[in-house]
């Protein structure tokens, strides 16, 4: 019998969760920096004195804000913190990697079933804080159909209503929910996103 | 394989027979004997093994809601890179050069040259098909887990093309996906 194994402890960045070595590598240096120099600082040796370094031209600059006389010094320095303030800029929009927030809209569905009947699925209401179960109470009562609270394909709770009520359910949605403006209500045709209304 | 990964992605997911436990177990030992001693801790006995179904004939082993293998259609079970980084020694490992990593991350399948230059590590067991760790040149933590196209004797003499599928990489989907709920 083997020895039992110990599971190796992995430093893990707590910026991009990477193993910090990996973290040059990663989606976002710049902001995994911070947290490198005060978690691990042996990995980047570099990294330490380049802080050190930016921190010294920050002071010069300081420095010459009170003499204006920094000239050279001031001037690269001023730069670096200007790439900065815009690396931080970058951060609040980051690109592609972090999903994206669900857009708060209501999106209408028609699907039609044995050719003359037809379901509709009403997306998205629980993003205006509304009660999936009481909609699909107050929607099956407005027009006299069966409706319910349906798990859709991607483990979000839709509404499937009997029958086609496209035609008036926008009016209905606007009325009973005021919160739920009309240009945030779409219809899917053909594929396609329409804005209703 | 993972680079676009999300829970949005499953298909299913069932807690499997006692059976078919077993036989996941199996494979798994068979596959990384380096592991046995560790097996009970991994996947203990006694707490349900769930297989959560994913399109791509793509299986995940999840236990106490923590993904530790996965597996494409029939072939061999592989350790998700948190597994591994763990037991970094249960897996035949290449390494390559460090220019590679950069692509290595953004999910690009590992070419023979980066395996065959300087930087680059070829254990010459490996065979064609087997799944291996790669890891980094200077680096010490594994970065991706490939799947052989070649046996690492054509890798080294060919040394052209695509020498190492890869499957799962740092910062990919399955990554990201710590946990599932």
């Amino acid at each position: 019998m083997a020895e039992k194994l110990e599971p190796v402890k992995v430093l893990y960045c707590g910026v991009c969760s990477l193993p910090a070595e990996y973290c040059e590598f990663g989606p976002d240096f710049a902001r995994c920096k911070p947290w490198l120099v005060e978690n691990a600082p042996d990995l980047y040796p570099d990294l330490l004195k380049a802080n050190e370094k930016a921190a010294d031209n920050v002071s010069d600059k300081l420095q010459s804000v009170g003499i204006s006389s920094g000239g050279a010094d001031g001037a690269p320095s001023s730069a670096q913190t200007g790439g900065t303030s815009k690396k931080e800029e970058v951060k609040r929009l980051p690109g592609g990697k972090v999903k994206k927030k669900d857009r708060q809209e209501v999106i209408i569905e028609k699907v039609v079933r044995n050719k003359r009947k037809c379901i509709t699925i009403v997306k998205g209401l629980e993003l205006f804080g509304i009660k999936l179960s009481d909609a699909s109470k107050k929607l099956g009562k407005k027009f006299a159909t069966g409706a319910s609270v349906v798990k859709g394909p991607t483990e979000k709770e839709q509404i499937d209503v009997q029958g086609d009520i496209i035609y008036d359910i926008v009016e209905f949605i606007t009325d009973t929910w005021p919160d739920v403006p009309e240009r945030s209500i779409f219809f899917i045709e053909d594929g396609k996103k329409v804005q209703a209304g | 394989m993972f680079k676009k990964f999300c829970l949005e992605e499953i298909s299913s997911q069932n807690q499997v027979k006692a059976s078919v436990q077993r036989r996941i177990r199996q494979s798994i030992q068979d596959e990384y004997p380096g592991l046995e001693s560790v097996m009970e801790d991994l996947l203990p006995k006694k707490i349900p093994l769930i297989v959560v179904k994913c399109p791509n004939h793509l299986t995940l082993v999840v236990v106490n809601n923590v993904p530790l293998f996965f597996c494409i259609r029939d072939g061999p079970y592989m350790p998700t890179l948190r597994l591994l980084h763990q037991y970094p020694n249960i897996m035949k490992r290449f390494q390559v050069d460090r220019g590679a990593i950069k692509f290595v991350l953004s999910g690009a399948n590992i070419m023979c040259p980066g395996l065959t230059s300087p930087g680059g590590v070829l254990d010459v067991e490996v065979d064609a098909e087997r799944p291996v760790a790669i890891y980094a040149e200077g680096k010490q933590h594994a970065l991706a887990i490939g799947f052989t196209k070649m046996s690492a004797k054509d890798i080294k003499s060919i040394n052209k093309g695509i020498g190492v599928d890869n499957m799962h990489y740092l910062n990919d989907g399955l990554w990201k996906m710590e946990r599932l709920d």
